[in-house]
């Protein structure tokens, strides 16, 4: 534990004001409901793409990936490459046009032209839940940063951060909160980029970091990211390559990319087609950089901590952690930054964390106000309220979307870790949700019953999986198909076997009941759209260049890495 | 049509608020480098290789020369201040 200096609180009290200031600033224009919830569409591809990546980059991008790091090794980067990029570039080449054309305000919307109410419903109502369980992941984490580098009382932190963030949200909607997140996306790197290049040269290089990794723990399989994915027990998480290519980077991935609202909701701010299609590209270039300030210092962590007698230090789950005193694996970012950070600096690491939590908070407080005032209050309790009325209820919704917060980051002290909580969450309900949007875009003949019948299986199978397997650990052999298997592998064969079983229902109960008529989904599925130019006329300007671009750059990494 | 023109061009940009952030604290940063740069913090004193590389001093630079940057780039022209 640390004590800030008055420098350090200068650098956060200049970050709280300003993150305030916006909101006052954005108030004035957010009077109509596009402006409120969807920043009167006017962003440019390069705010909407910094956006649409810093939404994301909250607690569990931070701690949880740089705690899992600690734990798994170079594997967490999977999560980041091709837990990522692969999604978010089909997101801006093959679905955005969809979502950008039908003009619809909201994932659980596309579904209601798509699948008609019960589906858009049933959506509504697991997104609602999901985004505000996280954005209590965020607050939580913001408290344990706060507790381990400050001692600050947990309550105290959560309150705090909830209150800016709703200020500002409730204050400026969703141009408040891109505003914000522009600028905390830049925060973030301008704090947290100190510790990978301050580590490197104290380990001497990244050849010197992987040679002391091995020696400290006695094996060499954590800095490989490919080769030990042969077999379950060849690595240390205990996973396969299937797992990560099918589960990771089809399902889970591309499921939350492509169709969780929080991060959608920023590419649906763009003010033309072909920004809304560079966003996301944008968006995947910069996330492809992400693991230098999350994963480094994990496995930097593995090789420089050392206890004060100068014994390697080794970090524990939080449940051990919290029975034996010592540090958990999510306090790996918090240790390293008080290691390199001196006055001055560690204000601006706090603040770059609290600046990731926050946006994080923003991110799920927005997408749940907008989801809550179109899909759930306007669309089944009250259908014709005027403009104004709906704003004001965006308004609402956001403290109280807080304030349910709030609660369940409570709630969260009582998981394993950040990283088990939020992947089992990702399994319920975005997992099934990616195998309805899916459908719905590309296959015609996907009716109303198949896509809400899908869902529910899809989402209930989830939930089902996930109780077998906690209430018998044995279960897990059946689901990953491997006995070798641990924790995490459950997490990517659930969310595969839930989005089959969601495809399966879905085209099964579609060839049972009446087609859609052809007429009625223009606009919607691909094939019987026709989708218009997005004004490119350039190389340069063209996103399907851009894409092929960072997807090369992409396997270049990888084999690398190998 | 001239009323429209100076709403926008009085509007603040993203990238200003970004700037002036950065400059703001890139100039603590420089200061506190200059006054910890004969009297190392507590983390340098554990990790005596820090004291020569003076990273708060220089990490202060860049974020002073870029945020002097976008601040001057983005500037709104006189509209509101």
């Amino acid at each position: 534990m640390t004590k800030l200096a008055p420098v350090d609180i200068l650098i956060l009290a200049l970050y709280f004001a300003l993150v305030v200031f916006i909101g006052f600033y954005a108030k004035g224009k957010a009077n109509t409901s596009e402006d409120f919830f969807l920043a009167g569409r006017e962003m440019t591809a390069w705010i909407a793409g910094l956006s649409f990546v810093s939404a994301n980059l909250g607690s569990l991008e931070l701690m949880g990936w740089a705690g899992a790091a600690y734990q798994y090794g170079i594997l967490a980067t999977h999560w980041y490459w091709i837990g990522a990029i692969p999604a978010m570039l089909f997101l801006g080449i093959v679905m955005m046009p969809f979502y950008y054309i039908s003009k619809t305000h909201s994932v659980p919307g596309y579904l209601q032209l798509r699948f008609g109410e019960p589906a858009r419903g049933l959506s509504a109502i697991s997104f609602g839940v999901m985004t505000i369980l996280m954005s209590g992941v965020n607050m939580y984490a913001m408290a344990v940063v706060m507790q381990t580098v400050l001692g600050w009382n947990i309550s105290f932190s959560i309150w705090v951060g909830a209150a800016t963030v709703a200020l500002y949200v409730m204050l400026g909607g969703l141009r408040s909160a891109i505003i914000n997140e522009v600028l905390q996306f830049v925060l973030i790197w301008a704090g947290a980029a100190m510790i990978p290049i301050l580590g490197l040269i104290e380990a001497g290089g990244w050849t010197n970091l992987k040679a002391q990794i091995a020696v400290n723990i006695g094996r060499s399989d954590y800095t490989h990211l490919w080769a030990t994915l042969g077999h379950f027990k060849d690595n240390p998480m205990g996973v396969h390559w299937t797992g990560i290519v099918f589960g990771l980077g089809f399902v889970i991935s591309f499921g939350y990319w492509t169709t969780d609202f929080l991060v959608v909701q920023r590419v649906l701010s763009a003010n033309n087609l072909r920004a809304a299609k560079m966003a996301p590209i944008i968006g995947a270039a910069f996330k492809m950089a992400v693991p230098f300030i999350v994963i480094v210092p994990g496995l930097l962590a593995l090789a420089v901590l050392k206890n004060p007698d100068g014994s390697v230090m080794h970090l524990v789950p939080a449940s051990v952690a919290k029975v034996t005193g010592q540090h958990s694996y999510d306090d790996v970012l918090p240790l390293m930054l008080i290691r390199y950070c001196g006055p001055g600096l560690m204000g601006l690491g706090i603040t770059a964390l609290v600046a990731g939590f926050m946006s994080g908070m923003a991110g799920n407080v927005s997408a749940f106000s907008t989801v809550w005032t179109y899909d759930i209050y306007g669309a089944f309790i009250n259908k014709k309220a005027s403009d104004k009325h709906y704003v004001a209820m965006g308004r609402w919704s956001t403290v109280i979307g807080m304030l349910v917060s709030v609660a369940t980051a409570y709630l969260v002290m009582n998981a394993n870790s950040i990283m088990d909580y939020v992947q089992a969450l990702f399994t319920f309900f975005i997992a099934p949700l990616f195998g309805t949007v899916i459908l719905g875009m590309l296959w015609k003949r996907a009716t109303h019953a198949g896509g809400f019948w899908g869902l529910l299986a899809g989402t209930v199978s989830s939930i089902g999986m996930f109780i077998w397997t906690h209430s018998d650990p044995g279960a897990l052999r059946y689901i990953a198909l491997s006995a070798d298997a641990k924790p995490m592998a459950e997490n990517l064969y659930r969310g595969l076997w839930c989005w089959l079983i969601c495809v399966g229902v879905t085209v099964i109960v579609s060839l049972m009941t009446k087609p859609v008529p052809a007429e009625q989904l223009g606009g919607l599925v691909y094939g019987i759209t026709p989708i218009p130019h997005d004004g490119s006329k350039t190389l340069w300007q063209k996103p399907m260049f851009w894409a092929i671009v960072v997807i090369t750059v992409f396997f270049i990494l990888n084999l690398m890495l190998w | 049509m001239n009323d429209k023109h100076d709403v926008e061009t009085a509007e603040l940009s993203i990238w200003f608020f970004c700037g002036i952030l950065m400059l703001a604290y890139g100039v603590v940063l420089v200061v506190t480098g200059i006054l910890e740069y004969h009297n190392p913090p507590p983390n340098e004193i554990l990790l005596p290789w820090l004291q020569s590389v003076h990273p708060t001093l220089w990490w202060g630079v860049v974020m002073t020369i870029f945020g002097g940057i976008y601040t001057a780039k983005y500037w709104p022209k006189g509209k509101l201040f």
